[in-house]
This record gives C-alpha cells, sequence and structure tokens, in this order.
C-alpha cells in the first residue's frame, strides 16, 4: 500500500535493496568474505606464535638430555662417583658429630632457661663435651683421606674438561681456516682405564683407615660416660644405637668400592630420572653439578598450597557473599576494589613482601604471646609464608571472578524453586547455589592455581632462594622455612648462563616442566568443568 | 615534492646526532659495573664534555661475549676469561686484552649484634660449606646458622668458593641473594645471618666486618696480600687500548681516578 512507502537512505525499493549483495569488492572478495578471513587469521597468528613458542622451548630443552648424560659419564669414568662413596660415609661420620653438638647446645639452653649458672652449665654437659671431641677426632683421617681423593678425582675432571674445551677450541680455529693456530693447540687424550685403576689402587689404605676409625668408635661406644642428667643420659644411649649401625654399615661401603667400575654403562634413562628425580640442584660446582627437579617443584607446590588454602576461603567467601548476600550498595564498593587487587604489578607486590610483610611476620613471630604457634620464632623473614601470603593476595581477584561468573550463572530459577520449598537463604546457598556452580568454582580454583605456581617476581624476592627441600618433619613449622623455585631460579640464572651449555638447557627443561604443568592444570580444570557440569534445561 | 624533501631532511636529521657525539660503549660485571664504572663514567664526562657512555652491567661472560662480537669497547670482567672464550673471539679476530683496573675485597659480614668478630680461614669454609651450623661452634651465641650467597649469576659467587671454601659447593641451606646490597640487607635484619659481599658495600648500616686470619678487609691489606679473600678485576679490549678507551683507562689510573676508585670501596691497582 502507497503511504507505507517510507524513505530509506538508499532509496531503492525494498525487495532490490533485501535481496541485492554488496558492491564493494577488493581482490575480488566481498567485504563479509574479508571481515571472516580477517578475524580468522587473527586466530591463525594466535595458534602460530603459541606453536613457535612450543617449538622453540622444546628444541632448546631436548638438548638437555644428551649433555646431561655426558656429565653423568664423566662423573663415573673420572673416578668422582667412587670418592663420593667414601665422602658419603665420612659426612654420615660428621653427622653425628653434629647430633651431639645439637644437643649440648640444647640441653645448655634448657639448663640455663631453668637458672643454671654457666660454670653448672658447663659441668653437667662436660661428659659429652668430651664424647664429643672424641668422636670429631676418630673421623679426621678419613675427612684427610677424601679430601686426597677429591684432589686426586678432580683432577682428572679437570684435565678432561681443558681437553675437551681444547679440542673444541681447535675445531672453531679449524673452521675459521686458521690451521696454524689449531695445530698449536695442544689435546691431552686422557686414559681412564690408568686413572680409575690409581683411585682404587688406594682401596688398601682406605680398608686401613676404616678399620681403625671403627676399633676406635667401638671403643667410644664401649666408654660411654654415665650421667646423672636423664636428657643427656637418653641422648647418649641414642648414640650409641647410632654409634652401631653406622659401624655395621661399613662392609657394606667397601663392597661397593671394591664392586665399583669406572667403564660400567650410564644409561641414557639415568639421565632422565636424575632430573625428574634428583634431589639436588648444584650448579657452577668445582666437583660436580646436579640437575634435580624435585627441590624446585617442591618449593613451587608448598608456596602454592599456602596461597591457595589462604586464598580459596577468602576468594570464594567473598563471591558468595557478593553475589548471594550483599546489598547492592556493598556490590558496587567491593566488587571493584578486590577487582583491583589484580591490578597491583607483582614487582610492587614483592617490594612491599621484603621490606614490610616479611620483617613484620619475623618481629611477630618473636611476640611471647604468639609462642604457641608452631614455628614462631622463626629467623628467616624471606620464606615460604611471606611468599605465599603475598600470592594468596594476587590470586584472591582471580579466584573471586570466576566463581562469581560460575555463581552468576546459576539459573534463577534454582533459587526461586529453593525458596518456594522452604529453605532459608544460608541452606539455599550452601546446599543449592554452591554445588550448582560447583564446576566453576573448581575450575576457578585451578586457574588460580595455575596463576600462582607460574608467579615469578613475588617468588624471586619474597621465598628466600633455599634450594633444598623443605623439612617436613617440622609439621606446620615448615612454612618457615626459605625455599626457591622453579620460576624464580630460572629469572635468576638466565642473565649470565652461557649460551648452548649444560645449564642453559636444563633452564629451559625447567622451563619446559613449567609449560607442562600449566597445561596439567588446566586439562584438571576441563575435566572438572565437563564432569560437575549440570544440565540446565 | 615536497614529501620527498620532508623525508630526506628527518632523515639526515636522524643520523646526525650519531655522527657527532663520542660514544664510548662498556659492558660487563656487575661488581664493576654497579657503582664504580657509573662513577668514574661520570667524572670523565665532568673533564671531557661531549663523551657520552653507554654502561651495561649484566654479568662478567656478558662483558667478554660483547668484545668478541664487537659491540662493547670495553668489557668489564671480574674474572680472567676462560680459554674457549679466548679461542673464540680469535677466530672472529679479536685480540682480548686483559687490563688489571682495581682489586676487589671481599668482606664476611655478620650483624653487628653478634659477638663474634674473628674468624680463621678454615671456620669461614665451614661455615660457608655446612660444615658447622651453630654459632656456638665459632665462639658466638648459640643459634643456628643462616647463610646468605650470591646465586650463580654472580662473579663474586664463584670467586669466593675458589678463595674461601676450597672449591666445595655452598651447604644446601645457603639462601641465593640477587646482589650485593641484598645480602648486606637480610644480614643486617638476621641476627644470625652471615655473608659476603664486595668491600664496597663493607659499611652497610647493620651489618659488622669480620676479620679473616687477623686481618680486616682494606686498603693496605689487599695490596699486602695480607687478606685472603680478594681478587683482580678487569677491562678486556680488543688489542691494546687505544682512543677513547685508552683514555678512560688513562684517567681511571689518575689521581683522580685512583680517588674514586678509592672511595667508592675497591681498592687501586699500584
Amino acid at each position: 500500500m502507497s503511504h507505507f512507502d517510507i524513505k530509506r537512505i538508499d532509496q531503492r525499493p525494498m525487495q532490490e535493496a533485501l535481496l541485492s549483495r554488496n558492491k564493494f569488492h577488493i581482490l575480488g572478495l566481498d567485504t563479509d568474505t574479508l571481515i571472516r578471513y580477517f578475524f580468522s587469521g587473527n586466530a591463525w597468528v594466535a595458534i602460530i606464535v603459541l606453536g613457535l613458542i612450543t617449538y622453540s622451548l622444546f628444541r632448546e630443552g631436548a638438548g638437555f638430555f644428551p649433555q646431561h648424560w655426558e656429565g653423568l659419564k664423566t662423573y663415573r669414568l673420572a673416578g668422582l662417583e667412587f670418592v663420593d662413596i667414601i665422602r658419603d660415609q665420612s659426612e654420615a661420620q660428621a653427622g653425628l658429630v653434629k647430633y651431639l653438638d645439637k644437643v649440648r647446645v640444647d640441653r645448655a639452653a634448657e639448663l640455663k632457661k631453668s637458672g643454671a649458672s654457666g660454670e653448672e652449665v658447663a659441668q653437667k654437659l662436660q661428659a659429652l663435651e668430651q664424647v664429643r671431641n672424641d668422636l670429631d677426632a676418630a673421623g679426621i683421617p678419613l675427612q684427610e683421606f677424601v679430601q686426597q681423593m677429591t684432589q686426586q678425582a678432580a683432577g682428572v675432571k679437570d684435565r678432561w674438561t681443558e681437553a675437551r674445551d681444547n679440542a673444541i677450541s681447535r675445531d672453531q680455529l679449524l673452521k675459521a681456516g686458521m690451521a696454524e693456530e689449531a695445530k698449536a693447540i695442544a689435546v691431552e687424550k686422557i686414559d681412564f682405564g690408568r686413572e680409575a685403576s690409581a683411585l682404587t689402587a688406594r682401596i688398601p689404605q682406605y680398608h686401613e683407615i676404616s678399620r681403625t676409625m671403627a676399633a676406635r668408635l667401638a671403643d667410644i661406644s664401649g666408654h660411654l660416660p654415665q650421667v646423672q642428667d636423664p636428657v643427656v643420659a637418653r641422648e647418649i644411649r641414642h648414640l650409641q644405637k647410632a654409634l652401631e649401625n653406622f659401624t655395621t654399615g661399613f662392609p657394606d661401603v667397601e663392597k661397593r668400592l671394591q664392586d665399583w667400575r669406572y667403564d660400567r654403562p650410564v644409561s641414557a634413562y639415568e639421565s632422565l630420572t636424575k632430573f625428574i628425580f634428583g634431589t639436588q640442584w648444584i650448579t657452577q660446582s668445582f666437583w660436580q653439578d646436579w640437575y634435580g627437579f624435585v627441590p624446585l617443584f617442591m618449593g613451587s607446590l608448598t608456596i602454592s598450597v599456602v596461597a591457595l588454602v589462604i586464598s580459596v576461603p577468602l576468594g570464594i567467601g567473598a563471591a558468595v557473599y557478593i553475589n548471594q548476600v550483599a546489598s547492592a550498595r556493598e556490590q558496587t564498593l567491593i566488587k571493584p576494589a578486590i577487582e583491583f587487587i589484580a591490578v597491583i604489578p607483582s614487582v610492587v607486590l614483592g617490594f612491599f613482601g621484603v621490606v614490610i610483610l616479611g620483617e613484620f611476620l619475623r618481629q611477630a613471630s618473636g611476640w611471647s604471646w604468639l609462642a604457641w604457634v608452631p614455628g614462631f620464632p622463626f629467623p628467616e623473614r624471606l620464606n615460604i609464608l611471606t611468599a605465599g601470603i603475598l600470592l594468596a593476595l594476587m590470586a584472591v581477584p582471580s579466584i573471586f571472578t570466576f566463581s562469581e561468573d560460575a555463581l552468576n550463572n546459576v539459573p534463577k530459577a534454582f533459587k526461586e524453586a529453593s525458596f518456594a520449598l522452604g529453605a532459608n537463604r544460608l541452606q539455599t546457598i550452601v546446599r543449592i547455589i554452591i554445588p550448582a556452580s560447583l564446576s566453576g568454582i573448581i575450575s576457578a580454583v585451578l586457574l588460580g592455581f595455575g596463576r600462582v605456581i607460574g608467579e615469578t617476581m613475588v617468588v624471586l624476592l619474597c621465598a628466600g632462594n633455599r634450594i633444598q627441600i623443605p623439612d617436613f618433619a617440622a609439621g606446620l613449622a615448615v612454612v618457615a622455612q626459605p625455599v626457591h623455585t622453579m620460576t624464580g631460579l630460572v629469572a635468576q640464572e638466565i642473565p649470565e648462563v652461557v649460551k648452548g651449555s649444560l645449564q642453559y638447557r636444563a633452564l629451559f627443561m625447567l622451563s619446559i616442566m613449567l609449560f607442562l604443568i600449566s597445561l596439567l592444570i588446566n586439562y584438571i580444570a576441563q575435566i572438572f568443568v565437563r564432569k560437575f557440569k549440570i544440565s540446565v534445561g | 615534492m615536497k614529501k620527498t624533501i620532508l623525508s630526506v631532511l628527518l632523515a639526515a636529521l636522524a643520523f646526525a646526532p650519531s655522527v657527532k657525539a663520542d660514544k664510548l660503549v662498556i659492558k660487563g660485571s656487575d661488581t664493576l659495573g654497579a657503582k664504580l664504572v657509573p662513577q668514574l663514567a661520570e667524572a670523565y664526562k665532568a673533564k671531557n664534555p661531549g663523551v657520552t657512555f653507554e654502561i651495561a652491567a649484566e654479568g662478567s661472560t656478558t662483558g667478554i661475549a660483547a668484545i668478541t662480537d664487537g659491540t662493547a669497547d670495553i668489557g668489564m670482567s671480574s674474572r680472567r676469561a676462560k680459554s674457549t672464550e679466548m679461542a673464540l673471539a680469535s677466530t672472529k679476530g679479536v685480540k682480548m686484552v686483559p687490563t688489571i683496573v682495581a682489586f676487589d675485597g671481599i668482606a664476611v659480614i655478620v650483624n653487628s649484634a653478634n659477638s663474634v668478630s674473628a674468624l680463621t680461614k678454615r671456620q669461614v669454609e665451614q661455615i660457608f660449606t655446612g660444615d658447622v651450623t651453630d654459632w656456638s661452634a665459632v665462639g658466638g651465641t648459640p643459634g643456628k646458622i643462616s647463610i646468605y650467597t650470591r646465586n650463580t649469576a654472580s662473579g663474586t659467587y664463584a670467586d669466593f668458593k675458589e678463595l674461601a671454601m676450597s672449591k666445595r659447593d655452598y651447604a644446601g641451606t645457603s639462601q641465593k641473594m640477587a646482589g650485593n646490597e641484598q645480602i648486606a640487607q637480610e644480614v643486617s635484619k638476621n641476627p644470625a645471618g652471615i655473608g659476603y659481599v664486595g668491600m664496597a658495600y663493607m659499611k652497610a648500616p647493620g651489618v659488622k666486618v669480620l676479620s679473616v686470619d687477623g686481618s680486616l678487609p682494606s686498603k693496605s691489606t689487599v695490596q699486602g696480600h695480607s687478606y685472603p679473600l680478594h681478587r683482580p678485576t678487569f677491562f678486556y679490549t680488543n688489542g691494546p687500548a687505544s682512543g677513547l678507551a685508552k683514555s678512560f683507562i688513562d684517567f681511571v689510573f689518575s689521581a683522580d681516578g685512583a680517588k674514586i676508585v678509592e672511595q667508592v670501596g675497591f681498592v687501586a691497582a699500584k
């Protein structure tokens, strides 16, 4: 009907305007196709960049295993493994002396606290002191022997390393065409068989020393003093048992030394297991480098667990409160405030942790009214607790945001039905809303975990950087110990690592492990989302 | 027409500054590059205006690599170049020439409230390797020793192992700090702490320097070699130093330069 003729912008009749295709073309493509290609191109760029990062990570890290294997082979060939067998025994003996030292110091502190004077304390512990000195003296010949063997084996390893470096230098010069300089470099040929025989030839000398030591230890063990003090008496009985255990282990050590062969092959599989299950990470050592993943992983894990223990209740609780309970005014105030925490740069938090939080926690641990807390007072201000608290602060906004989204996605019908059936607000929240949004909440927690385990700056500044598996025997007090993390170590060592060296590749291996851990966390989060997802409608 | 004239003018302007100024590029050790070389550069600039410095202190290895690659005029290093580094340099036609620019003493520090004030070299070794874990074993009040060291990116880390610990490894309980300043900070706050710093950081508040084998680190004990923990620091150049680099190095050895070296806490090379 004519009075429905509306004025349109392009003035074409309705039918033509609706059915005609767009006349604008570039390169034979119309705007629709262009827009489609543009967005899919963006997506492809992201995938390609991800692929390149993964590829370069694995390429650099893959060179770790062959080089590590070489290092382990040298450890055996040059005789360092042989010397370490004896060194372990010597260190076990030194451990007994250190144990006595600890007993003496603890007991002296206890006696002083109960009011004994310095002289009384010295007199009570005098017998213990005597035993300790005898024990120390008994171990000296073995320590000197270990030092000599160390120098001998280290000499072989140094000569081998120098020969290898010289071979590389010679190759470099030959490749550059400088034949005379290349000829001037002498590459020494090392006969490992002969060097190993030189080491094993000293087994009779070791035998002598260990027999003397066993005799002296038996002597000490048989003449342990009788003391009045019950605590000291108990510790002395402990020592007697420890000495017995120690000396019964001697034949075992001898057998290992006799059975040791310098040319027993090192399997390539060991290169992998010594990395994944190794308990020591020592680099730039004059003796032997060890690349064990466990201390760093335990450091990252304990800090993440502490951070989650603090942040999960806070984050989920805040989300439940904001989403279900808070008034509109509180919502508009609190939600942006929590989300603002996510914006604070991590280095600022790290700085705050080092300068203010760490120091405050250490002083607080010294307050007498907190002495009942396990682990208080603690001496180190940079430890798992400091780093964990700061990481919790960083994780709360993530967990809060995702949980709040999950709670929001619960259909209103659930809430209304629950009220209709007579439940009050708390029952609705605890029994209906939270279980319904459980998949989202769990994935929020897992994403928070992934964020926290990958955080670098805060842990580098605040975790204390001690590369050692934390001592879980201390119970809850373990959180007062400093640790090092995978991320912190990579950030710390990358600046001066020589490109292409074993340490460089080991750092890339750490990055690969981090990458795989993040993938695993994301995968588990996906599984949980699928498993707990309630079908709505 | 106008566009081409404009673009040519802009290009010319972009190139102009780089032709006029004299620039000295110095890369390498953090020990030298954190305080000493910047202060020397400032003093040199005051005497010779028109010279700019570019100083990047990312570690001794980067300094030596920069000379080999030709990306720096002077490479600072707190250790000698290794044989592989020298060989690599000669394949690129670079002759690495070291100049000892100063001696650095490594001071062992404890908290100023610690009753211990002297240690033997053997005791220093025992503490840092973990043979001894309690202060009472070296004459202090009973308490567990907290060890603060540098990390493997530092030349001082390796030098201390060689000078003070008979090349043995650090104790597993040692904490790896990022730099001299951080070690001084932690030791000053922890009554049971011990660590080592370069002489330039000896006077940090809250810390006390221990005497090792009877001598405290100072200019006379380092030059006289009676303080056991000291090492030379180097400037590496491609061939003997020439031009602007030689002028700068001569300034470092002059009376003014020596005064700055003393002020920062190093010991001038005699």
